[in-house]
């Protein structure tokens, strides 16, 4: 990391990333004078610490041990994203066009970092093995994807949520209570213990392995059938995680249709934000929407477990012994949900942002708060405008409009709203249009702190995926077989084609 | 012996280096919030 730094800031490396923007400058050279510099001076204290001090064995020398693998595991996302990514997009951007989608291959096949990062993480375990010293520091991908998802909550903003939240309920409430009901009753037509129905149920519908070992002691599974589940649930997961982004491109899905789509359709939480990252790799609203989708599937798990207790103890009868519901679903219950909440609570309060915020922008048209003077539209803009204010038939639109003649900026949210159907309908001149766009510019301002949010985000993502990637291994999958395996295929693609379905035809709102 | 060791620290899973999914939760909400602290405190 040390090196990286170095060869960056003495210009070494001038000639790679010349190379690697493609023409364009290189989006990564602020990062790579910076996050090198502090990780690896993290790095080489701890390592140093690690090779000369003495150390006792016990929790705190196993906890810190992990270091050394989460710095592994930083130093693989580091190289696939700021090198190994942007080459093979030169590679992609040499080729061509495909045909006539106006794409290049590695966008349609979206080999972004993310997915690249994953494939090197199954390569290095499956091929090389992972070293030694790094095996505890990819049990940690898991932490690094729950973090993140905490720290998403302080991303949105209440209407963002109530918005996502309503669409979310109905998609998801219909989807996992379906693939529940699916699996059980395609299970009892097949023959298969109800303990293995009930498990599979679970981790087919509601979140893959957290709902598999929730739902586990309720239905008395046994470790085998939760092998098999969790076995079936990977190997549909990673599929979909590298499918889902594919099919995206060609159908040219809007973000917040992908996101809906991967937190409908994919099983696993850490999949689902593989495949929204996957899909858009330099932004972070298609996770925001998928994780949305994803944490109110996570919450339906108690109801899952409920339900499936009933189930199991109607079908076996007096074959059940007693387990303790109540106990299950508040031992089982992931508390970082909780967490996602508490930031969005501590976010609505105006700490990180305006609590108007849309998409990490606040409205702001006063010098205070961020307006530039020179932004005050002039005479001659103001001119084309009123030439074009008789194409607006709307009453209220028109209203707004005049007012943004009137005061030479946009004077309220509402009316920023108005502006901005307007410049989507292209009603107006181009020229109109580009006042119009200019107007809505200067009164959205970047709040600072959203961003480092989104920059600290995107990096604990990248980190757990490439982790998540190290602990996908060919044995892990051979786990899955026989019935499950098929059960579970067909109750997988029922609910991504049909989930694709109602996305496509109901959902285009924009978050 | 050997057992008050092992019973002494807990090695976690395969997946995770914690003992338990709730363990791990309590940790990312603790690391969450603190990073939120950071980013509050340093702009």
């Amino acid at each position: 990391m040390l090196a990286i730094w170095y060869f960056t800031s003495n210009g070494l490396l001038a000639p790679v990333l010349e190379h690697l923007g493609a023409g364009k400058d290189y989006r990564y050279t602020s990062e790579l004078k910076a996050i090198p510099l502090y990780f690896g001076i993290v790095a080489t204290v701890l390592g140093v610490w690690h090779w000369l001090g003495q150390h006792k064995e016990g929790g705190f020398d196993f906890y810190s041990s992990s270091i050394a693998g989460g710095m592994f595991i930083l130093l693989i996302t580091m190289l696939v994203r700021w090198f190994i990514a942007p080459e093979i997009a030169v590679l992609s951007i040499g080729l061509g066009e495909v045909g006539d989608t106006g794409k290049h291959i590695h966008e349609l096949l979206g080999l972004n970092y993310v997915v690249l990062g994953i494939v090197a993480g199954i390569i290095i375990v499956n091929v090389f093995k992972v070293p030694v010293w790094a095996k505890n520091g990819v049990r940690l991908s898991r932490l690094g994807l729950k973090t993140g998802v905490i720290l998403l909550g302080a991303l949105y903003s209440a209407a963002e949520l109530k918005n996502l939240g309503g669409l979310s309920i109905i998609m998801i409430g219909f989807f996992v209570l379906g693939s529940v009901g699916i699996v059980l009753w395609i299970g009892a037509r097949r023959n298969i213990p109800n303990s293995m129905g009930g498990v599979l149920s679970a981790g087919m519908g509601v979140c893959g392995v957290s709902a598999t070992v929730a739902v586990a002691p309720v239905v008395q599974a046994k470790p085998v059938e939760i092998a098999y589940t969790i076995g079936t649930i990977l190997i549909w997961g990673v599929a979909c995680m590298f499918l889902f982004p594919i099919i995206g491109n060609l159908l040219n899905m809007s973000y917040v249709q992908f996101g809906a789509w991967a937190g409908t359709g994919i099983l696993n939480s850490a999949q689902v934000a593989g495949a929204a990252l996957a899909y858009q790799p330099d932004g972070i609203e298609t996770l925001m929407v998928a994780e949305i989708f994803n944490i109110t599937r996570v919450l339906i798990l108690p109801i899952i477990v409920l339900w499936l207790a009933m189930w199991y103890v109607k079908r076996e009868g007096n074959a059940t012994t007693q387990v303790n519901v109540g106990h299950v679903v508040l031992a089982k219950f992931p508390v970082f949900v909780l967490g996602f909440i508490l930031m969005f609570a501590l976010s609505t309060t105006g700490v990180f942002a305006p609590a108007n915020h849309y998409q990490g922008k606040y409205f702001g048209n006063t010098v205070e708060q961020g307006f530039k003077l020179e932004n005050l539209l002039q005479a001659e803009q103001i001119a084309i405008l009123k030439a074009d204010a008789n194409k607006i038939q709307n009453a209220d639109y028109r209203e707004a409009y005049n007012r943004l003649i009137k005061n030479n900026k946009i004077m309220s949210i509402a009316d920023d709203t108005v502006v901005r159907g307007l410049i989507n309908a292209k009603t107006l001149s181009p020229d109109a249009n580009k006042i119009l766009a200019s107007a809505h510019q200067s009164v959205r301002h970047t709040a600072k702190k959203i961003d480092n949010f989104r920059q600290w985000i995107t990096w604990l993502f990248a980190f757990g995926l490439v982790g998540l990637g190290m602990q996908i291994t060919v044995g892990s999958m051979k786990q899955a077989g026989g019935e499950p395996a098929i059960i579970g295929g067909v109750v997988g693609f029922i609910k991504a084609a049909l989930s694709l379905v109602v996305v496509m035809l109901l959902v285009s709102e924009t978050v | 012996m050997e057992k008050d060791k092992i019973q002494s620290f807990d090695r976690g899973s395969a997946l995770s280096i914690f003992s338990s999914d709730r363990k791990e939760d309590l940790i990312a909400l603790a690391l969450a919030f603190i990073l939120a602290l950071v980013i509050y405190l340093i702009d």
